[in-house]
């Protein structure tokens, strides 16, 4: 569509709906590259402005969740132009059981999230018991 | 006035792409969601904040995942020149994407400053995914006092 260049995404905030945010300020969606290889499921989260230790990669059921926090925001001075919003990001995602939980393994720099999910080496066979009487 | 680099669609390919935006959001309203924008118009890219202190200007911009060799800031009279590629990640052969939503490719921005700015004394910094730009406002000429001599 277009060739010229990069285009800024809309910001988008968190969809009320799924609800379940009892936290303070605006959150955003981040965007998100997911790609597959055989080995792995690679997950790449835009996650400006926020430090390693104001991340938080929440594993639960099947859902993981990722929640970053903007803790540092530069508010001296007056505004010339705003054209962005700050605030904390939010997103989760339903893993499947392809995904080997306890290995995977994540890395924040330069404000991307790198989340590797390694495919487990075997999909465990799921038995369901059958009782006589 | 300022006049913004905003992508290589002419405007009437903008307008039809709007109609078709309207309707997609009208559509999803329909069934009950809150408008989700199918497409939106042609943005500018990296998005900047700029403040304002007594002697200085700060701008601030939003781009992750950037190497600081891929990044280039120039400063001409008073204007801001941030040039620059987000590359795309060279996925492993047999890779497939699943989901695509950061953009890459080159970016250039230019931003005029207000006031009289100092370019020897302008300071750049990247830390998670922000560039911050500091430009120290050009001070007053010193005032000078002239001896007058008698012959």
């Amino acid at each position: 569509m277009n060739t010229q260049g990069i285009q800024s995404s809309e910001k988008t905030g968190v969809n009320v709906d799924k609800g379940e945010l009892t936290h303070e300020g605006d959150f955003f969606t981040p965007a998100v590259d997911i790609y597959e290889t055989s080995q792995e499921i690679v997950m790449n989260v835009d996650l400006p402005g926020v430090k390693p230790e104001d991340l938080d990669i929440d594993l639960r059921d099947d859902t993981l969740s990722i929640i970053g926090k903007v803790t540092e925001t530069d508010n001296k001075g007056t505004d010339l132009l705003v054209e962005y919003k700050v605030g904390h990001y939010y997103r989760s995602f339903l893993l499947t059981d392809v995904i080997d939980r306890s290995a995977i393994s994540a890395n924040l720099s330069d404000g991307v999230l790198k989340l590797r999910l390694p495919k487990a080496a075997k999909a465990v066979p799921r038995k369901i018991p059958i009782s006589e009487g | 006035m300022q006049l913004w680099r905003t992508g290589g669609l002419r405007r009437g390919d903008l307008e039809m792409l709007r109609r078709l935006d309207d309707m997609f959001n009208m559509m999803n309203n329909v069934r009950g969601q809150s408008p989700r924008t199918f497409w939106t118009e042609s943005r500018l890219f990296p998005l900047m904040n700029v403040k304002e202190d007594p002697d200085s200007f700060v701008v601030l911009t939003e781009i992750p995942g950037m190497k600081i060799e891929d990044l280039e800031l120039k400063i001409e009279g008073g204007t801001l020149t941030l040039k620059g590629e987000r590359k795309a990640e060279e996925l492993p052969p047999g890779a497939s994407y699943h989901r695509r939503e950061i953009a890459t490719g080159p970016f250039q921005r230019s931003l005029t400053l207000p006031a009289k700015i100092d370019s020897e004394d302008v300071t750049a910094t990247y830390r998670n995914g922000i560039l911050k730009v500091t430009l120290a406002k050009e001070k007053r000429a010193v005032p000078k006092q002239i001896k007058i001599s008698s012959e």
